[in-house]
């Protein structure tokens, strides 16, 4: 029994281990995202007060991208947190080697529940943000890079502004997917450690009865 | 260990660490207990036989029974068993 508890736990955590990397480097994507569009906002802005108006800043897009950048620094911090302690977690398993004993399995499973209970309101906001931010960049993705759409009866007919803001959508669309696997993958983990912590607490009525036994 | 436990993980981890005496100081630093919960632990685990307290010159150390075998072993069986059963969680 010790040996597949060993083998699934291990694979869970480094499993999740990836998530939390990759939910980092996309976070840090969104806010360099974010803050690019401000930069380019601003000189925009300049150049509208200080020239004959033949630029014109975007209200809107200053917006988004101040709320991109914000949303993806605390997306950043709340994402290092959870990162830290799974990577704290998974050094001990890894130093410890292929030889883990019983109580070391039992220690490091005990530790990674008491991880989960203290950042499940955490892993919650991110399942949403994750969602949130992919629909986000996916949207932000397709409509900074058409000129022109029409629907009609006949199909869909779009024109790319220009052929540079390809891989602007393409990087915007690689941030939605991930993020969106990102957010699934969460939930995926989200959903079997609840229902573990509710094995869990199922179990506790037979450790209080055999902890309250009285033999004398 | 720090974070959020429950009552039973704090029990076997002292359990455990009491395999061989332990003072009080101790035991409270390595289960990230403060002194008021740390005593009200150790006075459970003495008062139901799983701890017994030594007298080592003019300290007091805290070592494991017997007893306390049989409640860590089921406690490991169910905390592995997660891991044995559905659900699982994979890439």
């Amino acid at each position: 029994m010790h040996e597949s508890a060993l083998v699934q736990f291990r694979s869970e955590i480094r499993h999740f281990y990836l998530i939390a990397v990759a939910n980092i480097v996309f976070a840090a994507l969104v806010m360099a995202f974010g803050i690019s569009v401000l930069v380019g906002q601003a000189v925009s802005m300049y150049e509208t007060f200080s020239t004959a108006l033949y630029v014109i800043y975007s209200p809107v897009i200053l917006l988004i991208a101040l709320v991109a950048a914000l949303t993806g620094f605390s997306w950043l911090l709340t994402g290092v947190r959870v990162f830290e302690g799974i990577k704290t977690i998974k050094d001990d398993l890894d130093e410890k080697g292929r030889e883990v004993s019983d109580e070391a399995l039992t220690r490091l499973i005990v530790r990674m529940l008491s991880h989960y209970r203290d950042n499940r309101a955490i892993i919650r906001t991110m399942i949403v943000v994750c969602t949130l931010g992919g629909v986000s960049s996916f949207l932000l993705g397709i409509l900074g890079s058409l000129e022109f759409l029409s629907v009609s009866t006949d199909g869909i007919v779009f024109t790319l502004n220009n052929y540079l803001v390809i891989p602007f959508m393409l990087l915007a669309l690689g941030v939605a997917l991930v993020s969106l696997t990102s957010s699934c993958y969460f939930s995926r983990f989200a959903k079997v450690w609840d229902e573990r912590i509710g094995k869990i607490e199922e179990s506790e009525a037979l450790l209080k009865e055999t902890l309250e036994r009285d033999r004398r | 260990m720090s974070g959020r436990r429950t009552a039973f993980e704090i029990y076997w981890e002292i359990l455990v660490f009491c395999r061989t005496p332990q003072s009080f100081t101790g035991i409270i630093n390595r289960c990230d207990l403060n002194s008021k919960t740390g005593q009200e632990y150790l006075g459970f685990l003495v008062a139901k036989e799983y701890l017994v307290e030594v007298a080592e010159g003019d300290k007091t150390r805290y070592i494991s029974t017997e007893r306390a075998g049989e409640y860590t072993a089921l406690f490991s069986s169910l905390y592995r068993k997660l891991f044995d059963t559905a659900p699982r969680f994979k890439l």
